[in-house]
């Protein structure tokens, strides 16, 4: 009987505290999901920055693209252009990405070099590749 | 049977093969000369006829590398002039 009781007792003072801390915890798990929604956002946003080529990298590649396809210089590149829709077919893209293995100094893998299609994508490779070559 | 992504790296290959010659003319005219080649079989429909060329690339890419030993056992001493960026 004694014993119950002491139980009973010792149940209470950890059910005040829990109570109290309960409620320290309950505002944290209200905000997480706005937390968790802040840092996807963040890390959108951080994502989107270091993706992102250099312009000076975009505007090379361009000037290489511009050379091997032998386009006029009306012809407005951007950076989503594609290379099929410039008129290249795929011995071309295998002569530019040599062109740019070239001047960028860099190695391209086979795997990488045939998902290239655009001239963003080719840049950001270059930076890619120009990042890790000084870690090697 | 040879695919599209087969003979890409194929090409791909022999270029980068042709790149590594210190001679300036070899360098050129393997480059151009793969270049024609494939362009010039491009528009093959015929698969025994792709494989057939494609076999004869292969050969070709061994004959660049070997040949390729002996150029760099002997390295050209002066650059060619079209190498040099002379204004």
């Amino acid at each position: 009987m004694a014993s119950p009781s002491t139980s009973s007792l010792s149940f209470k003072a950890p059910s005040i505290q829990s109570t109290r801390t309960s409620q320290v915890l309950r505002k944290p798990l209200s905000f997480q999901p706005i937390s968790f929604g802040r840092f996807q956002s963040s890390k959108n946003l951080r994502l989107q920055i270091s993706c992102a080529a250099k312009p000076e990298t975009v505007q090379k590649v361009s000037d290489i693209v511009r050379e091997q396809l032998a386009l006029s210089a009306d012809t407005a590149l951007t950076a989503e252009s594609k290379f099929s829709a410039l008129g290249a077919d795929s011995l071309d893209t295998v002569e530019i990405v040599m062109a740019l293995e070239e001047k960028f100094n860099i190695s391209v893998e086979e795997a990488d070099a045939q998902n290239i299609t655009t001239i963003q994508e080719a840049a950001d490779l270059i930076e890619d590749l120009a990042q890790k070559k000084p870690a090697a | 049977m040879v695919a599209k992504c087969q003979v890409i790296s194929l090409c791909r290959s022999l270029l980068r093969a042709g790149r590594k010659y210190p001679d300036y003319n070899i360098r050129e005219y393997t480059k151009q000369r793969t270049l024609d080649g494939f362009r010039m079989n491009g528009n093959l429909t015929d698969q025994s006829k792709v494989n057939e060329v494609y076999a004869e690339g292969k050969e070709q890419l061994e004959v660049v590398e070997r040949v390729l030993k002996v150029y760099l056992a002997y390295p050209p001493k002066t650059k060619n002039i079209m190498e040099l960026n002379v204004q």
